[in-house]
């Protein structure tokens, strides 16, 4: 695949973003139309311009091309970016869904304002409607065709794509293709190429309104085949020239005579059209034969439809890639908000027509108005309700927040110790390797290196909020990090095979209520290619005693005594625990951790997060202190309590916070409302010294500094 | 006693097929014993539909019903939509709801469960429990003469009435990933009750308000299954489109489901 310029890409998103708002425009114009009886658009205005008609046409010349030329290009662009799978799974919520979620909604809509319109414009009387005609796959798709025409564009492409890959193993094929592309892409040629495929599709069509172009497809669920040829091409082409690697420079390059054709081309179209607004029935008996005096045979109009679109559709690409390349924050909102927008906008659209079509003013007056309105109305309804919520997701593949900001770039590395060589010094069963997480811009996790080995436990302490549930959330592969690896059993954990070696009690988990610890120890089982047998299960978890009770009537450390239970059943390799006895009974968490050695001797990584510094101590290898995202310290658990044996010392005292910072034995020395607070050691001989060099010390206190107070030291320190 | 030594070489990293068919098994026994167990929900799911079509279409309209036996085989297909759709709303859409709240999703995640082995059971019950729900609606209506089509008729009938709970086990998974716990009974009633009388399933609609059925899966479902039973009088759309409607909103609401739990667990 070839790289394209990010900048390019621009350009062509601004090329979509202006086919579809072109569209809208379009639409708002349809009121207008000179000559159209009532009841062929929602309404019919009272005041008709053939200005707005003229330009009606020429946008629909070329718009639905220009789109799925684009369509095209982005197309390849995903497709060679996700891989067949996920190219189907990305078209499918991002077209398929909004097709049928968009019909559902707006079709009620829009039948009904083009119910009330119809009405209005036949003076209150309701005409008897055309029936439906009853033809196998008929389906008013409605202005939502386009999705439904591009999903059977993309299966095309992948079955082309897919045999492409079959029969041309030695990419002969299409490399010629590239080849013929990249030498055709200078003007004229392009244009003329392109236009024969779709004139040959438009001159068999047996009725044929010259002014709707390509005829609409959005009638009927079967595929139709003028459209398919017309905006296949379209599509094809704008995958062809994503597979070029000169093909968006030459559109550059030649957007000026690209442009001029088109116009010429349309021009000669209106004029043709004031003589003939239709094409006589059957195929023309000489396609050849393309003007009669000056106005445009079947055929010539069938031609010079081509190139105007054509034409107009490579010179609107060309100059973009010409003049907006680059990045502009107005044009990708704009571009973004493109697709909700058209989607959104018939019914608001066709509601205000309906509204002012009586209203004794000139088109040059209502049409604009109807345009502001239902702008306005469309992309309040994109930045409020779309842009930041679950629908912006879904359109656009990423949701902004309402206030939205760059994401923060990671910060420098904490100055935490390198993580200690595990027993043995044998390889690390889990890993995180310079792991960054933030949520909604705050840092959860800061440049943290942090390693379990076989055999060893592992604990991981900090206060609430430390980061210490987010590093085990990104072992068991339920959160992404922002930077860093994650590596769990010699793989991803997003890979479910290494979930096999893998236990997990997680803090905020409610089992089942209605089912027994035995029937959920049993369901966990069955997970696992070799579990334990479930009596053993349930009595190393101590549950055996209750494992017939339903979950919901258990008191809060049985339940989580069934919880480890479910957590050992698959005889894991690596068992994270978060919290583990949290509201057990001093007997209930002696047999737990008795549970736990056992399992640490046959071979099992253990990684557990605790708040209580005396579980770490009866069971911890290796300690590792997280806060505020940082890793604070890590360490065996004497270096641990060395940390927390430090003792805290205040007293009033006449002697300056320098002096005594720069004992030995004082770690920390701080004034505070004419307090000294040391931080110290060795308090004993720090205490000594105090009193013999400050005979008139007073209100002498000394106590043990707790873990919470290590930590927010450490913190500070860290900060 | 003490633990088995771990063989470090020899884990087996993916479950055999029989060991992988066992798993879907379990899944599916323990959310039917969960079902079972949770009476508030079991006893109306099952019992509040036969015994509103016995009221209603016996009862209220019984000489409706006798007069013209095809409004009586089209209340019997009103009422079976409503038990089928209501085990496969109620049951999967509130449990879906309790236990992302409860965090139990994110375990799943977390544990080598087999890929969607909790949605295969939940569509599974809700299916099974339809058919529970519907079991006894067609025994009373054969038992009091309501339904007088051939054997087949009723076969294909029945089948597409089982078939239908499909779209709501959708919509039951669509409301149990959009929702917390609690609140998802409320929004599965706010979507399901106006469905059932705008779509015209229980009374007859205005002309006015024929546009708007086919928004209503239910209207899609108890379409099919007057196709099935050949009741021409109240077929009101093509065969194709009550399937297309049903597939759509299958697609559509599973979709949802599906994207919402790719994001949010």
């Amino acid at each position: 695949m070839n790289p394209v310029d990010p900048q390019r890409l621009h350009a062509l998103d601004a090329v979509r973003g202006f086919a579809l708002m072109l569209g809208v425009a379009f639409h708002a114009a349809l009121s207008f139309m000179p000559g159209w009886p009532p009841g062929l658009w929602a309404m019919a205005d009272n005041s008709p311009s053939p200005l707005l008609g003229d330009a009606a046409f020429v946008a629909h010349i070329f718009r639905m091309t220009l789109f799925f030329f684009i369509a095209g290009f982005f197309a390849r662009l995903l497709h060679g970016k996700l891989g067949a799978a996920g190219f189907c799974r990305n078209r499918l919520l991002r077209i398929a869904v909004p097709l049928v979620a968009g019909w559902v909604l707006l079709y009620p809509l829009i039948s009904s304002i083009w119910i009330a319109g119809i009405t209005k414009a036949f003076g209150g009387n309701l005409p008897p409607m055309p029936e439906a005609p009853r033809v196998f796959g008929a389906f008013p798709l409605t202005h939502l065709w386009f999705l439904y025409q591009l999903l059977q564009l993309y299966a095309i492409a992948l079955l082309l794509s897919a045999l492409a890959a079959r029969i041309d193993r030695s990419r002969k094929l299409r490399d010629a293709a590239d080849g013929l592309v990249s030498a055709a892409l200078g003007f004229p040629m392009a244009v003329l190429l392109l236009t024969v495929p779709v004139a040959l599709a438009l001159m068999a069509l047996p009725t044929w309104y010259y002014w709707s172009g390509i005829p609409t497809p959005d009638q009927s669920l079967i595929p139709q085949p003028v459209p398919l040829v017309g905006y296949g091409v379209a599509f094809g082409f704008g995958w062809l020239v994503h597979r070029s690697s000169t093909a968006l420079a030459s559109l550059a390059r030649y957007w000026l005579p690209n442009l001029l054709a088109g116009v010429v081309a349309a021009t000669w179209l209106l004029l043709s059209l004031r003589v003939s607004p239709m094409a006589p029935p059957g195929f023309p008996a000489n396609p050849l034969d393309l003007v009669d005096g000056t106005t445009l045979t079947k055929s010539g109009f069938a031609f010079m439809h081509g190139v105007a679109a054509w034409g107009l559709a490579m010179g609107i690409t060309g100059a973009a890639l010409r003049f907006l390349s680059g990045h502009s924050p107005v044009r990708r909102y704009i571009a973004d908000a493109s697709y909700w927008v058209y989607l959104a906008h018939l019914p608001v659209v066709a509601a205000l027509q309906v509204w002012v079509g009586q209203w004794p003013l000139h088109w040059s007056l209502k049409y604009p108005f109807i345009l502001v309105v239902s702008l306005v109305m469309l992309f309040a309804s994109y930045h409020w309700l779309v842009r930041p919520t679950l629908v912006g997701q879904l359109l656009n593949g990423r949701r902004y927040r309402r206030t939205d900001r760059a994401p923060n770039p990671p910060a420098s590395p904490s100055p935490a110790l390198p993580p200690g060589a595990g027993r043995g010094g044998s390889a690390p069963v889990a890993s995180l390797r310079g792991i960054t997480k933030t949520f909604d811009g705050i840092t959860a996790l800061d440049s943290i290196d942090i390693q379990a080995h076989s055999g060893e436990l592992l604990a991981l302490l900090g206060p609430n909020g430390a980061g210490k549930s987010t590093a085990i959330s990104l072992w068991l592969g339920l959160i992404e990090a922002d930077g860093g690896d994650v590596a769990l059993l010699g793989g991803t954990p997003q890979e479910a095979a290494r979930r096999q070696g893998l236990g997990v009690m997680m803090q905020d988990v409610e089992l089942p209520r209605e089912l027994s610890p035995r029937e959920l120890v049993r369901l966990a089982s069955s997970y696992y290619t070799d579990p334990l047998p479930l009596e053993e299960t349930l009595r190393r978890a101590g549950v055996t005693a209750f494992a017939d009770r339903a979950y919901g009537k258990l008191s809060g450390g049985q339940k989580r005594l069934a919880q480890f239970a479910v957590a050992i059943c698959g005889q894991p390799r690596v068992l994270f625990l978060d919290e583990p006895s949290v509201g057990l009974d001093v007997q209930a968490r002696e047999a737990l951790w008795a549970s736990i050695r056992e399992l640490l001797a046959a071979g099992c990584a253990v990684v557990l997060t605790t708040h209580y510094l005396e579980e770490a101590e009866a069971l911890a290898d290796r300690v590792a202190v997280i806060a505020k995202g940082h890793l604070i310290a890590t360490g065996s658990v004497d270096d641990m309590r060395a940390l927390v044996a430090r003792r805290r010392i205040s007293c009033e005292s006449r002697l300056s916070v320098a002096e005594v910072g720069a004992w030995p034995g004082v770690l920390d020395a701080r004034l505070e409302r004419d307090r000294l607070h040391l931080t110290a050691s060795d308090a004993e001989t720090v205490v000594r010294r105090l009193l013999a060099e400050d005979p008139s010390l007073s209100r002498l206190e000394v106590r043990e500094a707790g873990l919470n107070e290590a930590f927010n030291e450490l913190t500070r320190e860290a900060a | 006693m003490n633990a088995r030594p771990m063989d470090h070489g020899a884990i087996a990293w993916v479950l055999s097929p029989r060991r992988l068919a066992g798993a879907y098994l379990e899944e599916i026994r323990c959310e039917a014993l969960r079902l079972l167990r949770n009476r508030g929900l079991a006893f109306p799911v099952l019992v509040m539909p036969v015994a509103l079509y016995a009221l209603i279409a016996l009862v209220v309209a019984g000489e409706d019903t006798a007069r013209d036996p095809m409004v009586g085989v089209f209340l019997f297909s009103a009422f079976s939509v409503m038990a089928i759709s209501m085990p496969a709303l109620f049951g999967i859409g509130t449990s879906l709801a309790m236990e992302r709240e409860m965090g139990l999703l994110r375990l799943k995640r977390a544990q080598p469960a087999p890929a969607g082995s909790w949605l295969v059971a939940k569509i599974a019950c809700g299916l099974a429990f339809g058919l529970i729900a519907y079991l006894p609606i067609l025994a009373t209506a054969l038992a009091a003469d309501r339904l007088p089509l051939e054997p087949v008729r009723i076969l294909a009938m029945s089948a597409t009435l089982v078939a239908g709970a499909i779209p709501f086990c959708a919509m039951g998974l669509m409301i149990g990933t959009l929702f917390r716990g609690s609140s998802a009974p409320g929004y599965a009633n706010l979507v399901y009750l106006p469905g059932c009388y705008l779509s015209g399933m229980f009374f007859p609609l205005p002309k006015s308000m024929y546009w708007q059925t086919p928004v209503w899966p239910q209207f899609h479902v108890n379409q099919l299954a007057m196709h099935a039973a050949g009741v021409g009088k109240f077929q009101f759309e093509p065969l194709l489109m009550a399937a297309a409607g049903a597939v759509g909103f299958t697609v559509l609401f599973s979709a949802v489901a599906i994207w919402r739990l790719a994001r949010k667990g």
